[in-house]
């Protein structure tokens, strides 16, 4: 913590940047992001395992962007995000200065260029906790049937309130399709057919670009795991196409992108 | 209680498919008429929001058809098709929604038997599987 | 937006539709359908009668737009829409409801039949509902060639399009035009001398006044799109200054070092490092070789330059780049065939006696390094025996390569008579798998050989080659008698290897974005109906780089591509049916609902999709987003289906328009079954 911010305060007080985007002590249990922008302040920072958030959900933000140059503590999700909003053109080479951390503590390894933090993200492990594969496994052996009432019984209490989007840092389109009203693609109150399409398109639209951070299942009020969507879809993009998402700065796209010899067996 | 007519939507690219159910037909083969056809330029123009939009507006099943591989009139729109469909089944699946319910298929413009021959088939299976029920109960309240 | 009025023209096709489907009914249940404001039956739409009551109908009626229930629009779609057009609607308002290919002819007459009918016009109707008017897309026509190549496909095609009026920029990688056919000693099946029938074209090409020739000289990027491309070539250093050279040879005869391996004669003849490849080179003007020239190598000689009377010669020369706005490219770029270490069982590359189709070329030729008489390399003896092995590479699995090189069957047997008529006591072998003599008076040529010239084909493959004492022992099998052994004791073996494409044309493909085969031979944009066009629009094909192929069909195809180069440059502007991709933009402050993220770039098949940035009065950048090429669009809809923000969307098959077919169709309306 204690190196997070002399690191801060270096930064802000020699101008590198004007803030620094980072994790401060909530009202509840969980940590809430920070925009330091006086060295003097950088005691608000703090790093510990409720550093959960992905805050490079700030980074397309106006009103970040117009605060200048930022510089973002970075979890390994955080810095995958980075890598995986440049190859998508959203994020430029020396706009931002990612601080790389584990929420466990230990150093902060300053970044300064999207090359830096590729290769960065080529050293760190990505391990699935071993309840996190239980999980998916465990739907994967339940019948057709009982998946069918889980996701029903879930999306029943989705309010369509949006801030699972809100939350997700690859959600930055200005227009969703659910705003898209000629045609209507996802009617508007919150029903079991609405509902059902609304999450449908969130998991294709991630599909191959989601980083596993798991800030739409931390944002649900009603505790839908939407992650659990988004994570199977990693593990078939990965399975399928061999391809990871948010781990090179020009990489390209699972969903853009083809190979002749991808598996057919579906097909007649 | 009247018998069940599945409603199956084919959505097929208009290079291969569509000029193969041209030749089924030109040809007088039979072939259920619980099928009806939607042109596309390409199956890569087949957007996975349009399945769904199929389903719930009365679909039993679907048929998404396209040229064969290397034999996309664009080359690769087909491949492109491919892969957002290995996705989208996945998600079905995982969501226990039955992707049996959707018959992909490679169908050339010479193979006219063949689309016959899928079009009953799947006419058969959806049979089988009776109406989607699951699906369409959720055309609850305020759907238009 | 005023209020839609349909019209429904219900088609009996005679009794294609009616005998199945019940068009009457069809026709008044249509006409209650929303937006429909005349719906009839007719006998025959297709017909004068049956079009002119669409076009009545759309001046009476005031029609908004028009669906013809009849056959697919495979069909008459073309038909119908003019139609529309002179009627004064959109011809884009009107679309086809498929009833005959996809209903009545392939169920049987029934109430299930003319409901499905009913259904597929209430599609249609969604469709035209929810269409916009469409103007053809225009785009300049730079009237200007390029052609890569100059063996005889680029020749042919270089004369013919500029015999056709227009400009023609010819690029040839090798010092001279020419190509493979420069090296063939006579042709098959007539057995001309390859020269005397090419070198006449040769010198038209550099005589013609709308022809640019760049020798020496290679493409090193292509930018834009049909009828506007921006090429840029790289002329190589000749080490001389063309306008100055005469061509007097002076400099080639004084060179020093003369012991360099010729590529014109196949490595069985030397040059010097200064050299002309040939005396009928086109341009006939030297060429320094930097790997070899002793200045170049040593810093000392310069020998050419004193000797030179126009002092033309400048060792200092650098690469050039010239660049250049062409409408059309066409890819000549020929072929290679397969060398080296490829065939070790047959000892080539190894026993100087073996050698391969264009060595014999050289040999035969009478401008060669034998002076056409057949000599061996190893010790320049006359061969009392030959042995020439068709397919060695070809239509061999086990070697990576599936196919036929189309031309070896003939020019096996032209070499075997060759060398009868050359050597008349002589005894040529001919081992081959099946003999492919499909062409005009081929299979009689074949048969020539082996009648009247004596050549012996022996069904069968060579399976090893080795020396004893001399001579080169072919081993191989007599299969037409059954799989007996055979053993052939050779003076010369000449293997008919396999064509291949050349090395550089994946690199050439891909920067040209031309879609190329397992083999790197480039692709045809259909293999029946579209076989000298490529998928990129503007880009054609001729000869070899295709597949393998003999003089006349690469002469053929040279002039077909030529003519659809004619056919572009026939107009100053190209017209584009407007069935494309368009990326949406609004007032500001939104400019575009685009965030530009660009995965439909990646997916464009056509690299139709480029990245425009909008900018404020001062030039600052305000956000960058997706803009489709209309002159590179082809329509496939590939990006529409993968924009997440819906920003991308095709006409003709919009958004709108599918997604109100999805519904019309599912949504029978009270009371139709």
């Amino acid at each position: 913590m204690k190196a997070l911010q002399d690191k801060a305060r270096e930064l802000l007080a020699g101008g590198a940047v004007q803030v620094v985007i980072g994790y401060g002590r909530g009202s509840a249990a969980a940590a809430r992001a920070v925009f330091v922008r006086e060295a003097s302040a950088v005691d608000a920072l703090v790093l510990d395992e409720t550093c959960l958030q992905n805050l490079a959900v700030y980074l397309r933000k106006p009103e970040v962007r117009r605060l200048g140059k930022a510089a973002l503590v970075a979890i390994p999700a955080v810095l995958r995000t980075i890598l995986q909003l440049a190859a998508e053109n959203q994020v430029s080479d020396g706009s931002l200065i990612a601080l790389a951390v584990t929420p466990s503590g230990g150093e902060v390894v300053p970044l300064a260029t999207l090359d830096a933090v590729e290769k960065h993200v080529a050293g760190l492990d990505f391990p699935r906790g071993a309840a996190e594969e239980a999980e998916l496994r465990k739907f994967a052996e339940m019948g057709l049937q009982e998946r069918r009432s889980f996701w029903e019984e879930q999306f029943s209490r989705c309010l369509k309130c949006y801030a699972c989007r809100a939350a997700c840092p690859l959600c930055y389109c200005e227009r969703c399709t659910v705003e898209c009203n000629q045609p209507q693609w996802i009617p508007v109150p919150a029903h079991d057919l609405g509902n059902l399409e609304w999450n449908v398109m969130r998991a294709m639209h991630l599909a191959g670009r989601c980083v596993d951070c798991g800030d739409c299942s931390r944002a649900c009020p009603v505790g839908i795991p939407l992650q659990l969507l988004n994570r199977r879809l990693v593990d078939e993009v990965y399975e399928r196409f061999a391809f990871r998402s948010g781990m090179a700065v020009h990489g390209e796209n699972a969903m853009s992108t083809f190979k002749p010899d991808d598996p057919e067996d579906f097909i007649r | 209680m009247p018998e069940f007519r599945p409603r199956i939507v084919a959505f097929v690219c208009n290079w291969c498919t569509y000029a193969g159910a041209d030749l089924t037909g030109t040809s007088r083969m039979k072939y259920s008429p619980q099928v009806s056809i939607i042109r596309f330029p390409c199956t890569g123009r087949i957007d996975f929001m349009l399945l769904l939009k199929a389903f719930a507006n009365g679909a039993d099943g679907i048929i998404v058809s396209g040229c064969h591989p290397n034999d996309c009139h664009y080359s690769s729109g087909n491949f492109h098709a491919r892969r957002r469909w290995i996705v989208f089944r996945a998600l079905l699946d995982f969501l226990g929604i039955d992707v049996r319910r959707i018959q992909f298929s490679w169908v050339s413009a010479a193979e006219g038997a063949k689309w016959a021959r899928l079009v009953n088939e799947t006419a058969e299976r959806i049979h089988g599987l009776g109406p989607f029920t699951d699906y369409h109960r959720l055309r609850g309240m305020g759907v238009e | 937006m005023t209020l839609a009025r349909i019209g429904v023209f219900v088609c009996h096709c005679g009794e294609n539709i009616s005998a199945t489907v019940d068009c009457a009914k069809v026709a008044a249940e249509a006409a209650k359908l929303p937006g429909v404001a005349h719906s009839v039956d007719y006998k025959y739409m297709c017909s004068d009668p049956g079009q002119q009551l669409i076009q009545s109908a759309i001046r009476e009626k005031g029609l908004t737009g028009v669906v013809v229930a009849a056959c697919s629009p495979r069909m008459h779609e073309p038909t119908f829409r003019r139609a529309c057009a002179e009627a004064g609607l959109n011809p884009f308002l009107c679309e086809m409801a498929n009833i005959r290919e996809h209903c009545s002819w392939v169920h049987e007459k029934g109430e299930a039949t003319t409901a499905k009918a009913l259904d597929i016009v209430r599609t249609l109707v969604a469709k035209v509902k929810k269409g916009k008017p469409l103007q053809p897309i225009q785009v300049p026509v730079t009237k200007t060639a390029l052609v890569l190549g100059g063996g005889i496909a680029g020749i042919q095609a270089s004369l013919d399009i500029a015999n056709a009026g227009h400009r023609v920029i010819l690029v040839e990688k090798e010092p001279s035009i020419g190509g493979h056919m420069a090296q063939l000693s006579e042709t098959f099946p007539t057995l001309d001398c390859s020269q005397c029938i090419l070198t006449p074209r040769m010198v038209e090409v550099a005589q013609h006044p709308n022809i640019t020739l760049y020798s020496y000289s290679e493409l090193e990027g292509l930018e834009g799109f049909i009828g506007n491309f921006k090429a840029r070539i790289r002329r190589k250093a000749r080490g001389l200054d063309e306008t100055l050279c005469t061509g007097c040879g002076l400099c080639t005869q004084k060179c020093p070092t003369r012991r360099i391996p010729s590529e014109f004669d196949a490595g069985l003849g030397l040059r010097p490092a200064i050299y002309v490849p040939f005396p009928q080179a086109v341009p006939n003007k030297p060429v320094i070789d930097r790997d070899h020239c002793t200045y170049f190598l040593k810093g000392k000689c310069r020998l050419c330059e004193k000797v030179c009377p126009t002092q033309a010669i400048r060792f200092d020369q650098e690469d050039e780049i010239v660049e250049a706005e062409v409408g059309a490219v066409v890819l000549a770029t020929g072929f290679d065939i397969k060398h080296g270490d490829f065939f070790p069982e047959y000892g080539y590359g190894r026993f100087q006696d073996v050698i391969d189709g264009l060595q014999f070329e050289r040999l035969a030729s009478a401008s060669g390094p034998t002076l056409g008489e057949i000599r061996r390399p190893s010790d320049g003896k006359v061969p009392e025996t030959v042995v020439f092995v068709a397919c060695a590479g070809s239509r061999d699995p086990a070697k990576g390569i599936e196919y036929c090189s189309k031309i070896c069957c003939m020019y096996t047997a032209k070499h075997a008579m060759l060398y009868k008529h050359k050597v008349h006591q002589g005894k040529p072998f001919v081992f081959y798998m099946d003999i492919r003599a499909g062409g005009k008076m081929y299979e009689e040529f074949v048969r020539r050989a082996m009648e009247e010239d004596g050549v012996q084909y022996v069904r069968g493959r060579v399976s090893r080659i080795y020396e004893r004492g001399g001579k080169l022992v072919v081993k191989g099998a007599d299969t037409l008698l059954g799989a007996r052994p055979l053993e052939i004791e050779a003076d010369l073996v000449v293997l008919a290897t396999a064509a291949v494409a050349n090395a550089g044309a994946e690199d050439l493909a891909q920067k040209l974005h031309v879609s190329y085969d397992a083999h790197a031979f480039f692709a045809e944009a259909h293999p029946k109906l579209r076989p000298v066009e490529t998928n990129t629009a503007g880009i054609f094909l001729a000869g070899a780089c295709q597949a393998p192929k003999d003089i006349p069909d690469s002469v053929s195809q040279a002039s077909g591509a030529a003519a659809k180069v004619a056919a572009l440059f026939s107009r100053s502007e190209l017209v584009r049916e407007p069935l494309v991709a368009v990326v949406d933009r609004q007032a500001p402050p939104v400019y575009s609902s685009c965030v530009g993220c660009f995965l439909c770039q990646g997916a464009c098949p056509y690299q139709a999709i480029e990245k425009e940035e909008i900018r404020n009065r001062d030039g600052g950048l305000i956000k960058t987003v997706a803009k489709v090429n209309p002159g590179l669009c082809q329509g496939c809809g590939t990006c529409v289906a993968l924009c997440r923000t819906k920003s991308i969307d095709i006409q003709g098959y919009s958004h709108e328009q599918v997604y109100a077919e999805v519904l019309a169709l599912l949504n029978r309306g009270e009371g139709d079954a």
